[in-house]
């Protein structure tokens, strides 16, 4: 609490400073876990089994002080390094959210992990006849998305910050007379990230069957989700602005036209600039939603966000956008109002 | 790819959206196997009612341009033309002629289409 307070203090109500909290909300919460591990000591055989081999029985062993430790460590690193991510890049809401879930799930992952693999082993008085991980490993993967999304909606959402200028004067812009309407409709879909995809789902699904851990499953319908989500995205400029929707209806994402200061088309190499492929952060805080390298449409926001979506057509696009900003500017509240010239 | 329609034109809404889905597939920048945009989608982007852009993809159904599937979306059958070339020089000198008699491109519009009748 006092933390909070402080916190509050030095940062002032933004977003860094909201980061900071949950980060050690959440690492306090494995912290804690690493408390109740060590306080079982006299119940666990010494060493503790800390690796389990593919067929589910334990091969590697540890003094128990160490494994908390271990795990307490690799949870501190990471959540630090979301954290970092979160408040260097994180102009755009979705980063910091991405980053705060990430780092409620990491934490809870670690902990249900830590304090799962030592409950089957209390009692025991040779850590070698260690039953299977495989419920614990199930439950430490599923139980923390929960809260991992209540934490990320908390987030609150980018607020209303329309453009004070002008639509960037050297931007392209699209021949549109001034009562027609008109509107972009791209999709950008597939992609390597698919087939990457699809074999981590196959790979898993082969290693949980031949292993027989029933409750490993759980990864790949996982990834199955997480591919569907990512597959195929409609990408729509329109007077409200930029809108992208996968087609399974989330995540998606809108930039209204007010907040677009300019638009074109650039080259993204999703591997070096993004780390990959999907829904990425990338390098100096760009979001986007990148399937491929190559063309792709960039549009720098209000507050120093910028947002890239590979599609191809993507000069068009970007002509459109600027155009469509240029007329948010001129008609605040819509286009509506517009007389036809009869001349 | 790009659709626009212009209230202040003489020419319905739907027809617009015929016009450019048809243009769209005789220069191949629509082509065969693509599917255009859900009714309700373009509609809404458009702020039209959904029903005429639906009357717009049926008249282009029955021209055999495309292809009305429930469930499936309105998919491109059409070919492009072989070649067009001869026709956009012709246009060329028709675009410059009509603008120099100060003829609006609804009016230029209409009176090839009375001429190819």
């Amino acid at each position: 609490m006092t933390t909070g307070i402080l916190l509050r203090r030095r940062f002032g109500d933004n977003h860094r400073g909201r980061v900071l909290i949950a980060a050690l909300v959440a690492f306090s919460a494995l912290l804690l876990a690493g408390g109740v591990a060590l306080s079982w000591r006299r119940d666990l055989p010494d060493p503790v089994a800390t690796h389990w081999s593919g067929t589910g029985t334990p091969d590697g062993f540890m003094a128990l002080g160490m494994f908390v430790g271990g795990m307490v460590g690799i949870g501190a690193t990471l959540t630090a390094a979301f954290a970092v991510l979160a408040a260097a890049r994180g102009q755009a809401s979705s980063t910091r959210r991405t980053a705060i879930g990430s780092i409620v799930w990491l934490n809870a992952f670690l902990g249900i992990a830590l304090l799962g693999s030592l409950w089957i082993q209390r009692d025991l008085d040779d850590a070698r006849s260690t039953g299977g991980l495989g419920t614990v490993t199930a439950l430490a993967i599923v139980a923390p998305l929960l809260p991992a999304v209540a934490a990320a909606l908390l987030v609150p959402r980018d607020a209303p910050a329309p453009a004070t200028g002008p639509v960037a004067a050297d931007a392209p812009r699209a021949a549109l007379g001034d009562a027609e309407r008109a509107v972009w409709l791209g999709r950008a879909s597939g992609g390597p990230g698919s087939v990457v995809a699809v074999g981590s789902i196959a790979v898993t699904t082969v290693l949980a069957v031949a292993t027989q851990t029933w409750v490993m499953l759980t990864v790949p319908a996982l990834l199955v989700l997480l591919l569907a989500a990512m597959l195929t995205f409609t990408v729509r400029v329109d007077a409200t602005g930029l809108t992208v929707r996968s087609a399974l209806g989330w995540p998606r994402t809108h930039l209204p036209a007010d907040e677009v200061e300019r638009a074109d088309r650039a080259q993204v190499r999703a591997f070096a600039e993004f780390g990959g492929w999907g829904w990425r952060v990338g390098r100096g805080g760009r979001t986007g939603v990148v399937l491929r390298s190559g063309d792709a449409l960039e549009v720098r926001q209000t507050n120093g966000r910028a947002f890239v979506v590979t599609v191809d057509g993507a000069d068009q696009a970007a002509a459109l956008l600027n155009t469509l900003a240029d007329r948010s500017r001129t008609a605040p509240g819509g286009i509506t109002g517009h007389q036809g010239d009869q001349a | 790819m790009i659709f626009r329609i212009d209230p202040a034109s003489d020419q319905p809404l739907f027809e617009q959206l015929v016009t450019q889905v048809r243009v769209g597939i005789a220069r191949g920048r629509l082509v065969h196997g693509e599917r255009l945009p859900a009714a309700r989608e373009l509609a809404d982007a458009l702020e039209m009612n959904v029903h005429t852009v639906l009357r717009a993809y049926q008249v282009l159904r029955d021209e055999g341009l495309i292809d009305l599937r429930r469930g499936r979306g309105a998919i491109v059958t059409g070919r492009p033309e072989a070649d067009l070339s001869a026709v956009e020089q012709a246009m060329t000198e028709l675009i410059r002629a009509a603008k120099a008699a100060q003829l609006s491109p609804d009016a230029t519009a209409a009176l090839v289409k009375e001429a190819m009748r």
